[in-house]
C-alpha cells in the first residue's frame, strides 16, 4: 500500500502541470465541456448557436459589426476556432499588400474568415469559399449574405476540398489563384497544397496563408513546405485565437515556382 | 559567396553566423565587409595584390641573382629554396586555418599557393635569363655593373612603392635590404641589424591587433612579417630549431587537450547547447577529478591496508556476520540495502579494528583512518577555495550596467555554437533581447509598471516560501513516522513504508524545482538572474531536506547509544554466565572458544550512519537515472514516433522535447557531494561509489543531452556562473562538515566496532600517537602549542591579517576603477580633440575651395591669383 505521504509528494508535480498548462485546460473546458453542456441543453449545434447570437446582436449589412459580435461570442460565451482578431489583423495587412483578385478559402466554417477576407478585397475580386460540412455551409451562407456580400463577390462551395481543387479550373474557369487561405482540417493542409501545386493554379507570387500551423499544428505541411523549395515562407508567430498563453502561428508561403 | 538573395539559414556555414550578424548590424562600410555580394570582387583584389607581390619578388630574385653571381653557384638556388620553405609554411598555415573553419581564407591561401607555384616557374625562367644577361655583359666589370643595376632597380622600386601603402613600402624596403644582406658571410654589424629588424617585426606582430588599419592590411602585414621572421631567424641560426619547437609545442598542446577527459564530448555539447549547459558538464568533470583524489586517499590509505594487512574476515565479532543474519546475509535484497556481508566488510566503519599497528609494515590503521577523514575534508576546502580565487581573478570587476546596448551589440554572440538550430535560437534570442532591452529602457523611463513587477516578485517569493515550508513539514512528518515504524520493528511494514523517507525526499527534490520554475515565470527576470534565483531556491529546498535527514539521524544515533548502554550491561552478564555455566567458580582452565558470530555485539551507530548515507546516495542516483530515462528518453521517443499519427504537433506543441535543466542538475551534483563529505568518514566506500556514479552519469547525461534534449529557447552565456556554483559548493562543504565534526567531537565511539573502539573520543588517537610514537619533546612542544594562551593570539593575528589583506584589496579595486574612469575620460577628450581637428581641417578645406572658386574671377589680377593659389597649396599640404 502506497502511503499518503508519498502521494502528497506528487502534489508539486500536479501543481506544476496545472499551472504550466493552464491555458490548455481552459481551452479544453471551453471548447469541449461547455460545448457538450450547451449541446445537451439547447439541442442546437455550436454553429447554430453562434448564428443565433450574431443574428440577434449584430447589425445586418455591416461586416465590422458581425465580426465584432463573433469575437465577443467566441471569447465570452463559447469557443469556435475562427482566425480571431489578432491573426485576422495580420491577414488583413497581407490582403491589403497583395490586393488579390482571385481568392480561395478552404474551410469557411461559420463564415467569419470569409467575411473578414471579403471585407478586405479590392473591387472586382472574387472569393471562392470551400466548406465540407453542409450544415456549416448553410450557416456560413447566411452569415455572408447577412454581411452584405452577394454571389459576385463570394461563392460558397459546399463540398470537400480534395474534390473541389481539381475541378476549380474546369468548373469555375479559374486560371490563377492569387491568395489561398487554409483553415480546414490540419491533416488536409499538405495534400491540398500538393493538389494546388499539381493543378497549376498557383503562379509566381501567389500567396498561401495557413492558419494554426503550430497549434494544433501541421507538421507534415511544414515539412513539405521546407523540403519542396517552391516557396519563400515564414511563420507569423502569434497566440491561439481567444486565448493568451497558447502559442500558434500562421505560415505565409509565397509561391516561387520551380527554379 | 553564400549570400544570395533568397538564401536559407540552414545553408550558411556556422562560422559565418556572427559575421552575418555583424553584416546586418553594420550595413555601412561595405568595402571592408567580408561578405561581398559574391566573392569575385574580393578575389579580384586578391589577385591584384598577388600580382604586385609577384612583381616585387621577381625583382628581388633578379637582384639576388646578380649579387649571387659573385659568390658562386652554390648559392644560386637559395632563393628558390627560400621560396619553397615559405610556400610550405604557408601551406601549413592554410591547413591550420582551414581547420578553424575559415573556408574563405583557406581558399585564398590555396589560390596563393597555386599562384606561387606558377611564380616559381617564372622565377626560375627570369633568373636564367638574368644570368645569361650577366654573362653577356662580361666578367671584368660584372661586379660594378651588377651593383649599378642593383641600385637602379632599387630606385625604380622606390618610385613604385611610393604609390603604395607606407607600411608595405617599409616592409619592401626592409626585405630588399635583407635580400642584399642575405649572403652567407654576414658581418657582426649586419647580423646585429638583422636581429634588430627581426625583433621589430616580432614587435609589430604582437602589437598588430591594436593598429587602426583595415582588416585586410592587417592580415597582409601579419603574413608578411611572419614570413620574414621565419626566414631570417633561420639565417640567424635559430629558425629551424624554433620551427621544430613550434611543431613540438603544438603537438604537445594537442596531446594535452586529447588527455583532458571528455573534452571533445563537452565541446560538442557546448556547440549544440551553448555554454550554460556545457558549464554543467565542466563542473561535473571537475567534481570527478576531486572525487578521484578522495577515492585514492580512502582506497589507498584505508581500505586496501585493512583488506590486506588487517585481521581476516571471521576472526573477530566485528568482522563476522552475526548468527541471526547468517541465513540471508548473501541475499540480493539484503546486499542492495548494504546489510549482510556488505555491512561486515571494509566498506563500513564498523569492520575496522582498533589494533594500533597492523601488518609487517606496522601501519597505524586508526591514525590513518582519522587523518584520511580529516584530510579529505581539508583537501576539498583547499581545492574549492583555490578554484574560487582563480575564478575571481578572471572576472575583471567592471560594471555591467553602463554600456548595455554596446555590450549587447558587440558581445552577445556565443562563438562556441556549432549547430545550425542553436545558432538560429541564438539569433532569435539576440533579437528578442534587443527588443526587450529597448522595451525595458522605455519602461524604465515611464516606470509605471514597476509596482506590478515588484508585487509579482514578492508574490513569487511568498509562494516559493510556502512550498518550501510545505515540503519541509512533509519530510518532518515522514521522518517522525519512520521513527515510529523503527520502534515497532521494520519487518512488519511494507517496502513502501520502510523507504518512505528516501522516496519522499527524492520525489520532492525532483518535483519542487519544477514548481519553482513555473512560479519564477511570474518574476520576469533575465534568464541568467532567473537561473541564480532558481539555484538559490532549490538550494534552500535541498538544504532543508538534508538537515531534516540529519536531525532524524541524530535521533537514531541517540537511540542506538541507549541500546548500546543496555547491551554493555547485558554483555557482562552474558560473559559471566558463560564462565559460570561452563566451569566452576575457580577456573584457571583453558579459555572457552566461542565462535565470533555468536558473541553479542553493540548496534554500532557509526556503521548505521554510513549505511544510511550509502542508501541515500544509491536511491538518489537511481532516481536521477530513472527520471532521465523516463522524463527525457521515453518522452523523446514518444514525441518523435507518435508525431506521425497524432492529432496535434507533438514536437512544437504540448509535450515537446525537454530542455536540459542546468540548475537542477548542478544542485543535484552539489548536494550529492555534500552527502559524500558527510558520510565518507563512516563509510569509506562512499567516494568510490561517487566516482562510479559520476562516471556513469557523465556518459549517460552526455548521451541523453545529445539525443533527447533540445537547445534552450533563450540560449545564454554562463561564463560567470561557475563561481556561483563554487560558492554554493563551499557553503555545502561547510554545512556538511558541521554535522560530521559534531559527531566526531561530541559523541563517543562505539565500544566494540571501528578503529576507535575503546577510546572515549575519536580524536584521542592523535594524543595516543604523540605519546607513543614521537619523542617526548615533541609531545611537549605540541602541548605548549595547543595551549589556549598561544592559540588565541595566533587566531587574533590571523584575523587581523585577513582584515588587512581585505582592505588592501578593496583599495586596489577602488584604484582600478578610478583608473578605468580616467581612461574613459581621456578617451573622450581625445575623441573631442580629433573631432575638433577634423572640423578645423574641413573648414580650411572649405575656405580653400572657396578661394579656388573665386580664383578664376581674379585671374586677371596676377598677383592676387598667385597668392590665392599658394594659399590653397598650403592648406592642402596642411590637410
Amino acid at each position: 500500500m502506497v502511503s499518503g505521504a508519498i502521494a502528497l509528494a506528487f502534489l508539486p508535480l500536479v501543481l506544476t502541470f496545472i499551472i504550466r498548462y493552464r491555458y490548455y485546460f481552459v481551452l479544453f473546458y471551453r471548447a469541449v465541456l461547455v460545448r457538450m453542456w450547451y449541446d445537451c441543453k439547447t439541442g442546437l449545434s455550436r454553429e447554430e448557436r453562434a448564428f443565433q447570437y450574431v443574428l440577434t446582436h449584430a447589425i445586418p449589412g455591416d461586416p465590422e459589426s458581425i465580426l465584432e459580435t463573433f469575437d465577443l461570442w467566441c471569447s465570452k460565451v463559447e469557443f469556435i476556432s475562427n482566425i480571431g482578431p489578432k491573426k485576422g489583423k495580420i491577414m488583413d495587412r497581407m490582403l491589403s499588400e497583395h490586393c488579390p483578385l482571385t481568392v480561395l478559402e478552404l474551410g469557411s466554417h461559420c463564415g467569419y474568415s470569409t467575411v473578414r477576407i471579403a471585407r478586405a478585397l479590392p473591387l472586382g475580386a472574387r472569393l471562392y469559399s470551400v466548406e465540407m460540412d453542409a450544415r456549416n455551409a448553410a450557416i456560413a451562407e447566411k452569415i455572408i449574405r447577412l454581411a452584405g456580400f452577394d454571389d459576385d463577390t463570394v461563392e460558397l462551395i459546399a463540398s470537400p476540398s480534395d474534390e473541389v481543387i481539381p475541378r476549380l479550373r474546369a468548373d469555375y474557369g479559374l486560371e490563377r489563384l492569387d491568395f489561398v487561405f487554409m483553415d480546414h482540417w490540419k491533416k488536409c493542409y499538405r495534400p491540398d497544397l500538393q493538389a494546388l501545386e499539381g493543378s497549376g493554379l498557383l503562379g509566381k507570387g501567389s500567396v498561401v496563408l495557413a492558419d494554426n500551423v503550430l497549434f494544433p499544428g501541421a507538421p507534415n505541411f511544414i515539412r513539405h513546405v521546407r523540403k519542396s523549395g517552391l516557396y519563400e515562407w515564414k511563420i507569423h508567430r502569434a497566440t491561439l485565437e481567444y486565448s493568451k498563453g497558447i502559442r500558434d502561428g500562421m505560415a505565409e508561403l509565397v509561391y516561387q515556382g520551380i527554379k | 559567396m553564400y549570400f544570395q538573395r533568397n538564401f536559407r539559414w540552414q545553408e550558411i556555414p556556422l562560422h559565418l553566423y556572427p559575421v552575418l550578424y555583424f553584416f546586418f548590424v553594420f550595413t555601412a562600410d561595405e568595402e571592408d565587409t567580408v561578405i561581398d555580394s559574391d566573392g569575385r570582387q574580393e578575389r579580384a583584389k586578391d589577385k591584384e595584390r598577388k600580382k604586385e607581390r609577384d612583381r616585387k619578388r621577381r625583382r628581388n630574385v633578379a637582384r639576388r641573382a646578380s649579387s649571387a653571381r659573385k659568390e658562386g653557384k652554390e648559392l644560386e638556388d637559395r632563393p628558390e629554396r627560400e621560396e619553397r620553405r615559405g610556400r610550405k609554411k604557408r601551406d601549413k598555415e592554410g591547413k591550420g586555418k582551414g581547420k578553424g573553419g575559415e573556408d574563405e581564407r583557406q581558399e585564398e591561401v590555396k589560390n596563393d599557393t597555386v599562384a606561387k607555384i606558377q611564380k616559381n616557374f617564372s622565377n626560375e625562367n627570369t633568373r636564367k635569363l638574368e644570368q645569361k644577361e650577366m654573362e653577356v655583359v662580361g666578367e671584368e666589370d660584372g661586379d660594378t655593373e651588377g651593383k649599378r643595376k642593383n641600385g637602379r632597380s632599387k630606385k625604380d622600386e622606390k618610385k613604385e612603392d611610393k604609390e603604395k601603402h607606407e607600411s608595405s613600402e617599409e616592409e619592401e624596403d626592409e626585405e630588399e635590404k635583407e635580400g642584399e644582406e642575405k649572403p652567407d658571410v654576414l658581418s657582426p654589424e649586419e647580423l646585429e641589424k638583422l636581429k634588430e629588424e627581426v625583433d621589430e617585426r616580432k614587435k609589430l606582430i604582437s602589437t598588430l591587433r591594436g593598429k587602426p588599419w583595415p582588416m585586410r592590411k592587417k592580415l597582409l602585414t601579419l603574413r608578411e612579417s611572419h614570413e620574414f621572421v621565419e626566414k631570417y631567424e633561420g639565417a640567424l641560426g635559430k629558425g629551424k630549431s624554433r620551427k621544430l619547437t613550434v611543431i613540438c609545442y603544438r603537438d604537445f598542446e594537442n596531446f594535452k587537450t586529447a588527455c583532458v577527459p571528455w573534452e571533445m564530448k563537452i565541446k560538442e555539447i557546448e556547440s549544440h547547447f551553448g555554454s550554460s549547459v556545457a558549464s554543467y558538464f565542466i563542473f561535473l568533470r571537475w567534481m570527478y577529478g576531486i572525487n578521484m583524489i578522495l577515492f585514492g586517499l580512502t582506497f589507498g590509505l584505508v581500505m586496501v591496508p585493512e583488506a590486506l594487512m588487517g585481521r581476516p574476515y571471521g576472526s573477530m565479532p566485528r568482522k563476522t556476520v552475526p548468527r541471526a543474519d547468517e541465513a540471508n546475509a548473501m541475499d540480493f535484497a539484503v546486499l542492495w540495502d548494504f546489510g549482510g556481508y556488505a555491512q561486515y566488510s571494509v566498506l563500513f566503519y564498523g569492520y575496522y579494528n582498533s589494533q594500533r599497528a597492523i601488518g609487517w609494515l606496522k601501519f597505524r590503521m586508526p591514525l590513518s583512518y582519522f587523518l584520511v577523514g580529516v584530510g579529505t575534508v581539508a583537501y576539498s576546502y583547499m581545492v574549492v577555495i583555490r578554484t574560487m580565487a582563480r575564478n575571481a581573478n578572471e572576472d575583471g570587476g567592471g560594471d555591467n550596467n553602463s554600456f548595455n546596448f554596446s555590450w549587447k551589440m558587440f558581445t552577445s554572440w556565443d562563438y562556441l555554437i556549432g549547430n545550425p538550430e542553436t545558432a538560429d535560437n541564438k539569433f532569435a534570442s539576440i533579437t528578442t533581447s534587443f527588443k526587450e532591452a529597448i522595451l525595458e529602457e522605455q519602461e524604465s523611463r515611464k516606470d509605471d509598471n514597476i509596482h506590478l513587477t515588484r508585487f509579482l516578485r514578492v508574490l513569487a517569493n511568498f509562494l516559493v516560501l510556502c512550498c518550501l515550508a510545505g515540503s519541509g513539514y512533509l519530510i518532518y512528518f515522514v521522518v517522525r513516522r519512520s521513527q515510529k515504524f523503527a520502534l515497532e520493528g521494520l519487518e512488519s511494514h511494507s517496502w513502501w513504508e520502510r523507504n518512505e523517507v528516501n522516496m519522499v525526499m527524492s520525489l520532492l527534490g525532483m518535483f519542487c524545482p519544477m514548481l519553482f520554475d513555473v512560479i519564477s515565470a511570474l518574476e520576469n527576470y533575465h534568464p541568467r538572474i532567473a537561473l541564480q534565483w532558481q539555484l538559490g531556491r532549490i538550494f534552500a529546498l535541498f538544504l532543508g531536506n538534508l538537515y531534516t535527514f540529519i536531525i532524524a539521524l541524530m535521533d537514531e544515533i541517540n537511540l542506538k547509544r541507549e541500546e548500546e548502554e543496555v547491551l554493555k550491561l547485558n554483555m557482562t552478564i552474558w560473559e559471566a554466565s558463560l564462565y559460570n555455566g561452563t566451569l566452576g567458580a575457580n577456573s584457571t582452565a583453558p579459555p572457552i572458544t566461542v565462535h565470533p558470530a555468536d558473541i553479542p555485539r553493540g548496534p554500532c551507530w557509526e556503521t548505521m550512519v554510513g549505511q544510511e548515507f550509502v542508501r541515500l546516495i544509491v536511491s538518489d542516483t537511481m532516481t536521477t537515472y530513472i527520471t532521465l530515462l523516463i522524463g527525457d528518453f521515453l518522452r523523446a521517443v514518444l514525441v518523435r514516433f507518435l508525431n506521425y499519427c497524432w492529432c496535434w504537433d507533438l514536437e512544437a506543441g504540448f509535450p515537446s522535447y525537454s530542455e536540459f535543466d542546468v540548475s537542477g542538475n548542478v544542485l543535484g551534483l552539489i548536494f550529492n557531494q555534500g552527502m559524500i563529505w558527510m558520510g565518507a568518514f563512516y563509510a569509506p566506500c562512499l567516494p568510490a561509489l561517487n566516482v562510479l556514479r559520476l562516471h556513469v552519469s557523465m556518459y549517460l547525461q552526455c548521451w541523453a543531452v545529445m539525443c533527447c534534449n533540445v537547445p534552450q529557447e533563450r540560449v545564454f552565456k554562463a561564463s560567470g556562473s561557475n563561481n556561483f556554483y563554487m560558492a554554493m559548493l563551499l557553503v555545502i562543504l561547510f554545512l556538511s562538515t558541521l554535522p560530521a565534526i559534531y559527531t566526531i567531537v561530541t559523541i563517543p565511539p562505539s565500544f566494540d566496532c571501528g578503529p576507535f573502539s575503546g577510546k572515549s573520543r575519536m580524536f584521542d588517537v592523535i594524543q595516543e600517537t604523540l605519546e607513543s610514537d614521537f619523542p617526548a619533546w615533541f609531545g611537549k612542544v605540541f602541548s605548549y602549542a595547543s595551549n589556549p594562551g598561544l592559540v588565541l593570539p595566533f587566531l587574533l593575528l590571523m584575523v587581523l591579517a585577513i582584515y588587512y589583506l581585505q582592505s588592501t584589496s578593496k583599495s586596489y579595486k577602488q584604484a582600478n576603477l578610478e583608473l578605468k574612469k580616467k581612461l574613459q575620460t581621456q578617451n573622450e577628450e581625445n575623441k573631442k580633440k580629433t573631432k575638433m581637428a577634423a572640423q578645423k581641417a574641413a573648414m580650411d578645406l572649405e575656405e580653400a575651395q572657396n578661394a579656388r572658386s573665386e580664383s578664376p574671377r581674379q585671374q586677371r589680377n596676377n598677383n592676387a591669383s598667385q597668392q590665392s593659389y599658394r594659399g590653397e597649396k598650403n592648406t592642402v599640404a596642411f590637410i
